[in-house]
């Protein structure tokens, strides 16, 4: 079918995703997340270290580093992993035909629905390195500030810290796929359009009116059905034992965005004219 | 292929079809589960029953979810979302719940918030309550008389479809007309449907339907339906259910290090009856007919006390106003209940119908 061999060209994609200027720029904005949330609560710990109000997890930072990266995750799942996600998904066609090289990728004998699943696979590798990127940076955060130990879970029992580090990185996981499933909308936004910045706001947009839906409670026939509805599910995995259910319908619900979107993406992009 | 390469337009028929696929198999998936009757022998309501109260229940584990559409107004006051585990969640909205049950002595339920949970263990003659939001567990001790008793959630709120279940056979009397409505299948298992039906159709109760297990003959799910709807007013049952013990580390519990415990000064059960007598006297709580049309009405009556009565008393400000011969108050309606509190003091609540707390408010009885 092709010349170039799928691997190579992954590889180069990667470099090309890796090597952008804004996304080095966004992951160091994810990192400095945690990081700032870690020096907050250092900084405020004695005046705030009774309060169990604040976002989710904020309270239990102060006895263990381990939740900087939990607080982080929940905080950042809003909308800085989304838009890192529509950056990169956002530029992955578009931006390339905004650029004119589309067409030179095109005059490669690649196959188009290869190359398209090539670009889908880095957007996943990216949102992978993003929730990555957070966690790591919450857990050396906050175990520099507040001490490393066993992690005590939300049904009251302890976990060790090699327990719940496998547990932080199954939550990376399951939020990787989730923001998959907005990557494959965002890829098929970007078949639709050359100007990624427009794909990306799209794509931001998209996830946002989500979480804006999702926070209505009128709306609660609407819910089950949002991108975002099971998003908060990772919290899950903090119980004892794991509630396995609302996991699965998170998985359920990415995996039923990622068959309708990309497959609406390559019927798109292995139809569309490529002019410039 | 060929036909999709030499007319590109077709490509779309397969996001269309992975649209279809996706909406119809959710729905097929959620009908079938649904109305799927399986056949069963036949048992009468009677049959039902005495298994109910014959059934040996050594362990379960299961997922709870309780639904409330009480139809209340929706206070911003009125606890949380649906999304915190606050004990007072559990009166409006959805709820999920875990629990485990290795007999009456060894019982956990988990009331799960986004992320957050709240949990009552019951191990022994040990009773935990853990707060992960607040980072609080307390403990009490149960005294002998009370070991055989089960245990709730504080709020007397049922948790389980077995709670609201006892609650609703205990209420069985001449007034209520039980029948069965064939079969239903709850959490992927095989139940019987057990109806009760108020005789007075003054009560504002349409039905309360109980489904129960075939094979092990503990409620699956209980349901309250308002008269003349369909939908439930109130539901707690399993989504999710297995038979077998659950290990016993599950009702071990160890306050976790760094959080706050504090021990219960919980009144045994002998004074908690003689402090409700006594509540009984002062209060006086009286009630008016019989069965479902049953209407309590209590004189609270004086200026509030506690930050939480003024609480409550702002709420009732915001509750409509209404008048009749009966003298002035604030009335809440719900889909199966109303409660009237009036200017002079007094509180009449009931399944009943507003007009009928009016009447009520107007006789001797009432008074």
């Amino acid at each position: 079918m092709s010349a170039v061999d799928a691997p190579a060209f992954f590889v180069s994609e990667l470099r090309l995703v890796s090597r952008r200027r804004r996304n080095q720029a966004g992951l160091a904005v994810l990192a400095a997340v945690p990081i700032i949330i870690a020096v907050a609560m250092k900084v405020a710990a004695p005046s705030s270290s009774s309060s169990s109000q604040g976002p989710e997890f904020f309270g239990s930072i102060t006895s263990n580093g381990y939740f900087v990266a939990l607080a982080a995750l929940a905080v950042e799942i809003q909308l800085l992993l989304p838009i890192a996600v529509a950056t990169i998904a956002g530029d992955s066609v578009a931006g390339e035909a905004n650029q004119g090289t589309l067409r030179y990728l095109l005059t490669v004998p690649v196959d188009r629905t290869r190359l398209l699943a090539v670009k889908f696979a880095a957007i996943v590798v990216g949102a992978f390195v993003a929730t990555m990127t957070v966690a790591t940076a919450g857990l050396l955060a906050g175990w520099a500030l507040f001490g490393a130990g066993p992690v005590t879970l939300l049904s009251g029992s302890q976990a060790s810290v090699g327990g719940s580090l496998l547990r932080l990185l199954a939550m990376c996981a399951y939020l990787t796929v989730c923001l998959a499933a907005l990557g494959a909308i965002g890829l098929f936004v970007s078949t639709l359009t050359e100007q990624p910045m427009g794909a990306t706001i799209a794509i931001t947009i998209i996830a946002v009116t989500s979480w804006v839906l999702g926070a209505v409670p009128q709306l609660d026939w609407l819910h089950p059905y949002l991108l975002t509805n099971s998003w908060t599910a990772f919290g899950e995995l903090m119980r004892s034992p794991i509630a396995w259910e609302p996991l699965r319908d998170g998985l359920l619900s990415a995996a039923a965005y990622m068959l309708i979107f990309l497959s609406a993406a390559w019927a798109r992009f292995t139809t569309a004219d490529v002019s410039s | 292929m060929q036909a999709t390469k030499s007319r590109p337009a077709l490509r779309w028929l397969i996001p269309a079809a992975a649209t279809v696929l996706v909406i119809g198999g959710g729905a097929a998936v959620g009908t079938f589960a649904a109305s799927a009757d399986p056949s069963l022998p036949p048992r009468s309501a009677a049959q039902l029953l005495v298994d109910l109260q014959t059934a040996r229940l050594d362990g379960l584990s299961g997922t709870v979810v309780q639904t409330s559409d009480l139809g209340l107004p929706s206070l911003p006051n009125l606890g949380g979302g649906s999304g915190s585990a606050d004990v007072m969640s559990l009166i409006t909205g959805d709820n999920t719940l875990r629990v485990w049950y290795s007999g009456p002595d060894k019982a956990r339920v988990a009331l799960m918030g986004t992320l957050g949970e709240t949990d009552m263990i019951r191990n022994g003659s040990d009773v935990w309550l853990w707060e992960s939001k607040a980072n609080k567990a307390t403990h009490s001790k149960l005294s002998g008389t009370e070991a055989g008793q089960q245990h709730t959630l504080p709020n007397g709120v049922p948790s389980t479809p077995q709670e609201a279940a006892d609650q609703a056979l205990a209420a069985i009397d001449p007034t209520t007309e039980v029948t069965t409505s064939g079969t239903a299948r709850v959490a992927g298992r095989d139940a019987y449907e057990l109806v009760l039906r108020p005789r007075d159709t003054a009560s504002l109760v349409g039905q309360v339907r109980i489904a129960i297990d075939a094979t092990e003959h503990v409620p699956l799910r209980f349901e309250v339906l308002a008269k003349d709807s369909d939908k439930a007013a109130f539901e707690v049952a399993f989504t999710q259910v297995d038979f077998d013990r659950p290990d016993d580390q599950q009702f071990e519990f160890n306050p976790p290090p760094g959080a706050k415990v504090e021990e219960s000064t919980e009144l045994s059960a002998e004074q908690k009856a003689q402090q409700a007598e006594k509540a009984h006297n002062d209060g006086d709580l009286t009630t008016v007919g019989e069965g479902w049309t049953m209407v309590a009405v209590s004189k609270a009556g004086g200026a509030p006390a506690s930050p939480e009565e003024e609480d409550a008393t702002g709420l009732l400000k915001a509750l409509p106003e209404v008048s009749g011969a009966w003298g002035k108050g604030h009335l809440l309606t719900g889909t199966v209940f109303s409660v009237l509190v009036t200017d002079d003091g007094r509180i009449l609540a009931g399944l009943v119908s507003p007009e009928r707390l009016y009447e009520v408010a107007a006789t001797k009885a009432g008074k």
